[in-house]
C-alpha cells in the first residue's frame, strides 16, 4: 500500500462525482484540440489556395509596385522580365516561372457588370506553377486568342456559360478605356474565392493590348523546398538587384496570417473558459473530499502523518482526476478531429454568399497538430494539480484534535 | 513512563474560557493498562489527547520517556506519533475505501520496512485480533466489533510503546466490548504495550488495573487494583 494506491481508491469513492469532474476537464480540453485542428486547417488550405492559385511561394515586383498593389499601379511594371528569368536561370531549388498581369477591370454580360480582377498569363508556363488547368469544371482551359476562364461562381452571378460572350472593360496604362470581347471557354472552381468569384483569366498577350504595355506587373515562383523561402528570396534579391522586390506569399498576405493567430487566440480564450469552470468543478470536488474527510485527515495525522503526505495524496487524487480527464479529452478532441481531417467541415453553403476573409470555401479539413495534443494532455494535468493545491490548504491547516472532534 | 506535570487546559469559546484540566499530575509506569474515567466534560478526552501529542496544555508539561512533548514541533510530534503511539478511536475512523488488511497497513505505509516484513506483521496482528479470515473485507462488510478490532490491529502493528483508546467501547454493545478489552488486555500481557482509556464504561473499568477518576478537570482518585 502507497500514498498513491490510497488517492487513487479515494477518487473511485464517489464515482458519479469524480467522472463528470473528469468529464468537464475532457470537454475543455477537446475544445481546445478541435479548435486547433479545425484552425491548423484552415491555415493550411489558406495557405494551399494561396500557393496553387493566387501568388505562387514568391513574387516578384517592380520597385514600388507591392506598396500599391492595391491599386494595381501599371507605371511600375517588369518592362523587361527576361532580364530577371537569366539571372534566375540557375538557382536550382525554383520549380517554375511564370509571369502574370494583374488589372482591374469590369465584365459585362451586356446586362450587368461586375468589378473583377483581370489576370492575363502564359499558359504554358502557367501549368507549372499554378493548379488553375486542373479545376476546370466545365468547358476547357484558355485555347483560342479570344478565350476568357471565369469562375463558377462569377458564372452564376453573371448568368454566364461556358460559349457565353462578355466584354472586359479596362484603362489602359495611359487612362484610356478599352474593351474586349471575350468567349467563355471553361469555368474554374479552385476553392479560392478571390478565383472563383472575382477574377477572370486571359491570354497574356490580349491582356497587354488591352492595358497598351509590353511587360508584366509580377513574376510568380514556385519553389521545391518551401522550407527555406526566407533563403531563396535573398538569393533572388542578390541576383536581380535593387531594381525589382521579392515578396514571400506569407509577406504579401500578412493580413491574412495575421488574422490567423488573432483567431487562435479568441478561440483558445474561448477553450480556456471552458478548461476554467472546468477547473472551478476540481476545486469543488477537492473541497467536498475534504470536508468530508476530516476525520479521516484527524485519524492519518494521529498516526503521524505530515502534511507533507497528506498534500501528497490530495494532489494525486487532483493528479488521477486530471490524468483521467485529459486522456479522454485528448480521445474525445482526437477523434473529433479526425473526423474534420477525412470528413472536413462542409461550410460551403454557410459560406457561398459570405466573403470571410480568409482564401478559402466548400469543405474545411482538420490538420492534427499532435504536440499541440500533447501540450493540451500535460495543461489539462498541471492545471488539475495546481487547482487541487487550494482545497488542499485547508487539510493542512487542521489540527488533528479539531479534525478528529469533527462530526 | 509517561508523566504530566501540573498539567492545564483552557479552551476558549467565544470570549467565555472553559477550564478542561486544572493542575493534572500524574506517572503511569510502562505496561500498565489504565482507564481515565469520569463523566462528560471531566477532561479524559482532552487529557488522553495532550498525552497522544494531538493537543498542547495551556499550562504543564507531559515527559514520554523523560523527553518533554510540549516543547517538540510539529514535525516533531508527528514523527512522535508515528514511533511511539497507537490510537484507537470511539468511531473506528476506518478508511472505507480500504480491507482490514490496508487499514492495518496504513501506518506502515511511512515506516521504511521491507515489503515482505511488512506483510508477515500486518498478517501476524490481524491474527492475533482474530481476523485473519476477514483481511480482504472493507469496513462496511464488517461489524462494529470486527471494526474495532481492526483499529485495534491498525494501531499495535507499528508496535508502539503505547496504545491511547478514546471510549472505544462506546459504539459497541456488551458482548462485543468485553470481546474487544480482553483482546486488548491480552495484548497488554503479551506485548507489555501501554494501554490507557479514557472512558465512562463501567466494564472497562472492570477490566482496567488502574482506574484514574477526572471530575471538573481534576483527579479526584486514583485506584490501583
Amino acid at each position: 500500500m502507497k500514498i498513491l494506491n490510497l488517492a487513487w481508491r479515494n477518487v473511485f469513492r464517489h464515482r458519479r462525482r469524480t467522472i463528470i469532474t473528469a468529464a468537464a476537464i475532457s470537454v475543455g480540453l477537446a475544445t481546445m484540440i478541435y479548435m486547433d485542428t479545425m484552425m491548423n486547417g484552415l491555415d493550411s488550405l489558406a495557405a494551399g489556395n494561396i500557393i496553387d492559385f493566387e501568388t505562387s511561394h514568391l513574387e516578384i515586383f517592380a520597385k514600388g509596385y507591392y506598396r500599391e498593389e492595391g491599386l494595381f499601379p501599371l507605371d511600375t511594371i517588369i518592362e523587361n522580365p527576361e532580364f530577371i528569368l537569366q539571372r534566375i536561370a540557375k538557382i536550382k531549388t525554383i520549380k517554375g516561372v511564370t509571369p502574370r498581369i494583374k488589372f482591374q477591370c469590369r465584365i459585362n454580360n451586356g446586362i450587368d457588370e461586375l468589378p473583377v480582377l483581370g489576370i492575363g498569363i502564359d499558359i504554358e508556363k502557367e501549368t507549372k506553377v499554378f493548379k488553375t488547368a486542373n479545376t476546370v469544371v466545365k468547358g476547357e482551359y484558355l485555347k483560342n486568342q479570344d478565350d476568357i476562364l471565369i469562375g463558377k461562381d462569377l458564372a452564376k452571378d453573371m448568368d454566364l456559360d461556358v460559349g457565353s460572350f462578355l466584354t472586359i472593360i479596362t484603362r489602359d496604362r495611359y487612362g484610356t478605356y478599352e474593351a474586349y470581347d471575350f468567349t467563355v471557354s471553361g469555368l474554374i472552381n479552385t476553392g479560392h474565392p478571390l478565383l472563383d468569384r472575382n477574377a477572370a483569366l486571359m491570354h497574356m498577350n490580349i491582356a497587354q493590348r488591352l492595358l497598351s504595355m509590353y511587360g508584366i506587373t509580377e513574376l510568380c515562383i514556385k519553389t521545391r523546398d518551401d522550407n527555406k523561402l526566407m533563403q531563396l528570396k535573398q538569393e533572388i534579391a542578390s541576383k536581380i538587384g535593387k531594381n525589382f522586390e521579392v515578396y514571400t506569399y506569407k509577406e504579401l498576405n500578412a493580413g491574412i496570417f495575421d488574422l490567423s493567430g488573432m483567431k487562435r487566440s479568441g478561440q483558445f480564450m474561448i477553450a480556456l473558459v471552458v478548461v476554467i469552470i472546468a477547473a472551478i468543478g476540481i476545486i469543488n470536488t477537492m473541497l467536498m473530499a475534504v470536508m468530508e474527510r476530516i476525520p479521516e485527515i484527524g485519524m492519518l495525522k494521529a498516526m503521524g502523518f505530515g502534511n507533507y503526505n497528506i498534500v501528497k495524496m490530495f494532489i494525486y487524487e487532483g493528479g488521477i482526476i486530471g490524468i483521467f480527464g485529459s486522456l479522454f479529452g485528448c480521445f474525445l478532441g482526437l477523434l473529433a478531429s479526425l473526423h474534420l481531417v477525412y470528413y472536413g467541415l462542409d461550410l460551403s453553403h454557410m459560406l457561398e454568399n459570405i466573403d470571410i476573409i480568409y482564401p478559402v470555401k466548400f469543405i474545411i479539413t482538420g490538420e492534427i497538430n499532435y504536440m499541440t495534443v500533447l501540450g493540451v494532455f500535460i495543461f489539462g494535468v498541471v492545471v488539475s494539480v495546481i487547482v487541487t493545491l487550494w482545497p488542499v490548504r485547508k487539510a493542512t491547516k487542521l489540527e488533528p484534535v479539531e479534525a478528529l472532534r469533527h462530526v | 513512563m509517561v508523566e504530566t506535570i501540573d498539567l492545564f487546559k483552557d479552551y476558549k469559546v467565544g470570549k467565555v474560557l472553559f477550564p478542561a484540566l486544572r493542575g493534572i499530575s500524574l506517572k503511569i509506569e510502562d505496561g500498565e493498562f489504565i482507564a481515565i474515567a469520569g463523566p462528560s466534560g471531566s477532561g479524559k478526552t482532552t487529557l488522553l489527547n495532550i498525552i497522544g501529542c494531538l493537543d498542547i496544555p495551556t499550562k504543564g508539561d507531559v515527559l514520554i520517556n523523560g523527553t518533554s512533548i510540549t516543547t517538540l514541533s510539529t514535525k516533531e510530534k508527528a514523527e512522535f506519533r508515528k514511533n511511539e503511539l497507537g490510537f484507537v478511536f470511539q468511531t473506528f475512523n476506518l478508511i472505507p475505501v480500504l480491507t482490514a488488511y490496508e487499514n492495518v497497513e496504513m501506518p506502515l505505509i511511512l515506516v521504511n520496512m521491507p515489503a515482505e516484513e511488512k506483510k508477515e506483521r500486518v498478517i501476524s496482528i490481524l491474527e492475533e485480533v482474530g481476523l485473519s479470515e476477514f483481511i480482504n473485507r472493507k469496513s462496511n462488510e464488517m461489524s462494529g466489533g470486527q471494526q474495532q478490532r481492526v483499529a485495534i490491529a491498525r494501531a499495535l502493528v507499528k508496535k508502539p510503546s503505547m496504545v491511547l483508546a478514546d471510549e472505544p467501547t462506546a459504539n459497541l454493545d456488551s458482548m462485543n466490548a468485553k470481546e474487544i478489552l480482553s483482546l486488548m488486555k491480552e495484548l497488554n500481557k503479551k506485548k507489555k504495550t501501554t494501554f490507557i482509556f479514557s472512558t465512562h464504561d463501567p466494564l472497562v473499568m472492570e477490566f482496567a488495573e488502574r482506574i484514574i477518576y477526572l471530575r471538573d478537570g481534576k483527579i479526584t482518585s486514583d485506584k490501583k487494583k
